[in-house]
């Protein structure tokens, strides 16, 4: 049986729900209509419903915990294809154990969620630092980026309390996902910036480059360990590892 | 002089300076300000050596009346000059901040015409940068040793950290490389900068007072300038970070930049596989309970290039093993080679919920390459040999070829 719903966050806990009330265990929770059919399933359309997703959404916070529900919401962020399934096991599992659930790491559906969490929340942390700035003509400060998982909602915050007094659009290009701060709140939205990009910035972009020339001690060059903390597949959005 | 020009010559002569640490510091902005600290420091870049860039990293001159032998800024040699003014400084800051380049600033300098004036400039720097700038990020600003102790508040005043270098690890050191340097000149600031952090803690608590170097005060030791073994080193650290309740000491393997007769030719390499092995053994004292004294004596002063030092000291106390991991209090787990802290506390919550084996551990993720010979799974013992120093010794030492992983083994410490 595979149960295709929407793909937002409230789509999988009625998918929970659902599963629930008709007494079956899903193979397969889809994020979205786009999936894989084999012959012969079944197919189950799951309409999210606020008041059913709510219900499971406190019954994770009473019976198992508020940190369990962050760990879940970063593992769906993830966008790895069974995360919705992961979650309805996680979910069955942590209502019969309680919070000890998060603790049960020798289980596999345990370890799966936790996996997806942590993947997801070193992202977060790392972009904190890897995201850039650029300062266009009209004084908007313009950051691009192209993350693994879906992060722009868990990364804006932070540069809307450190970067208050200046107005700033933190843009997901392999998504379009927007956040808009016009300093005073910040605002998501998806589809392209409402500005266009255009070469500025350059006097400090060439400071920065610079200075991360000169900071490197030669003799103890290693670019495998740096590397191993900075993906070289997100460099491109990176202005000191452009020439 | 350009802007370009100075900040890479300023750059470069600060960057023997290891520390680039942002953590320790929980600040939330004000109206109006830019900035905040976060506790846990964030890297901003790694540089092409893989260390971590967090904070701007300059001097703010490089000129200086001392002649430090190991020191590519000493007075005697030939190198191009330069000094920025504070608002320069500032500038950079900010505009590096506000493209996310950076969490701060960690200022230091070269000694120009005496400690208090050099001390002077960079806290007009740093109150400029604070007030005016109205900056909120994280500062962490070298005290110059020498300088007056009035000064010294009053930089603590305004910076997240403070550090002062001990560089060589023993007075006799201190004497051949830099003997316009007096120990005193050193450890009477770092005494009394411990203090007023003390003070201000317990005032802060209920007066809401300027707090004092919140993210507490560190030094950096260089490894491999002068003769001076493991053993005294962590010995010092040790020291270090109960009498003067330091937040780290870094070390920085020794780069030969001058040709002298007390130092390390300049055609030989940094010793980077012996400082990876000390920040090894730091990690121990610090977050494993071990002691200085367990890991070395003077029979054994110095870590083996091929063991890490928790191996090390395994081998060397085969009757504390094997540790049944069903059953071992968390504080002998952490001493399992192969075990790290974090992975410790998740077995203890994990065995908990149900007695494990050898299988979920490996589901755990937990490296048993070097573990699976210290350990028991419910009395079952998975090593395949005898708990034997020579058998073992082979088998956990690194191939001699292989290129370390040296640096910073801590992400954002
Ligand atoms: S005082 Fe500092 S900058 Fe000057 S020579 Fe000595 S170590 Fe170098």
């Amino acid at each position: 049986m595979i149960y295709v719903t929407d793909g937002s966050f409230e789509g999988i806990l009625t998918a929970v729900f659902e599963a629930y009330s008709n007494k079956e265990e899903p193979d397969t929770i889809t994020l979205g209509s786009d999936y894989q059919l084999s012959l012969g399933t079944e197919i189950r359309e799951i309409a999210t419903d606020a008041e059913k997703s709510d219900r499971v959404w406190r019954g994770i916070q009473s019976r198992i915990s508020e940190k369990c529900l962050e760990d879940l919401y970063r593992a769906y962020l993830s966008e790895h294809h069974q995360a919705g399934l992961y979650i309805y096991r996680y979910v069955r599992l942590g209502l019969k154990l309680g919070r000890k659930v998060e603790g049960y790491l020798q289980h596999p559906d345990v370890q799966a969620i936790h996996d997806l969490s942590r993947r997801v929340a070193s992202e977060v942390h790392l972009f904190l630092g890897l995201l850039r700035f650029r300062r266009l003509k009209n004084g908007i400060f313009y950051a691009c980026y192209e993350p693994d998982s879906n992060i722009t909602q868990l990364i804006a915050g932070h540069f809307a309390a450190r970067l208050s007094d200046q107005p700033w659009i933190i843009h997901d290009k392999k998504r379009d996902v927007l956040a808009l701060y016009n300093g005073v709140e910040v605002v998501f939205a998806t589809g392209l910036p409402p500005i266009a990009e255009e070469a500025c910035d350059e006097e400090y972009e060439a400071l920065w480059k610079q200075y991360f020339k000169a900071i490197a001690i030669e003799s103890r060059r290693n670019p495998k360990l740096q590397r191993s903390f900075m993906p070289a597949r997100y460099w491109k959005n990176l202005a000191e590892k452009q020439l | 002089m350009n802007l370009l020009d100075k900040l890479q010559i300023l750059a470069d002569s600060a960057k023997y300076d290891v520390s680039c640490s942002s953590s320790g510091s929980n600040r939330s902005n004000r109206p109006g300000g830019i900035g905040n600290a976060s506790l846990p420091g964030i890297c901003h870049s790694w540089s092409d050596d893989g260390r971590c860039i967090s904070l701007l990293k300059l001097l703010f001159t490089n000129v200086c009346i001392y002649d430090c032998k190991y020191c590519v800024n000493r007075s005697s040699n030939d190198i191009r000059r330069a000094s920025f003014t504070p608002d320069e400084l500032c500038e950079l800051t900010i505009q590096f901040y506000r493209r996310n380049y950076i969490e701060g600033l960690f200022l230091s300098s070269a000694v120009v015409k005496s400690p208090d004036y050099t001390m002077e400039l960079m806290i007009r720097t740093l109150k400029k940068l604070r007030h005016e700038y109205r900056f909120n990020g994280y500062i962490h600003i070298k005290s110059i040793p020498g300088a007056d102790m009035r000064l010294v508040y009053e930089a603590g005043l305004l910076a997240d950290r403070m550090s002062i270098n001990i560089e060589l690890p023993s007075a006799a050191g201190l004497k051949l490389l830099a003997p316009q340097k007096e120990p005193v000149a050193i450890l009477k600031p770092m005494d009394f900068i411990r203090e007023r952090i003390e003070e201000s803690r317990e005032l802060v608590l209920y007066k809401g007072s300027q707090s004092f170097v919140p993210a507490g005060q560190t030094t950096q030791l260089i490894v491999g300038a002068t003769r001076d073994s493991d053993l005294k080193i962590l010995h010092l650290s040790e020291h270090l970070y109960s009498r003067y309740q330091l937040k780290r000491v870094y070390y920085s393997a020794y780069v030969p930049v001058n040709e002298d007769e007390n130092l390390p030719s300049v055609h030989t390499g940094p010793p980077l596989l012996r400082e990876h092995r000390i920040y090894q053994a730091d990690w121990l004292l610090r977050f494993y309970g071990f002691k200085a004294h367990e890991l070395l004596d003077e029979g054994h002063p110095n870590f083996d290039a091929h063991l890490d030092p928790k191996c090390d000291w395994a081998l060397r106390h085969l009757d504390q093993f094997p540790v049944e991991i069903n059953k071992a209090p968390l504080e002998m787990l952490m001493r399992v080679p192969g075990i790290g802290h974090r992975m410790a506390s998740r077995i203890v919550r994990a065995r908990r919920v149900g007695p494990l084996t050898f299988e979920d551990l490996k589901r755990m993720r937990v490296v048993l390459k070097r573990a699976r010979y210290f350990i028991t799974c419910n009395g079952r013992y998975y090593g395949g040999v005898d708990l034997d120093a020579g058998l073992l010794y082979p088998l956990l030492a690194d191939k001699a070829d292989k290129k370390v992983m040296a640096g910073q083994i801590s992400l954002f410490g």
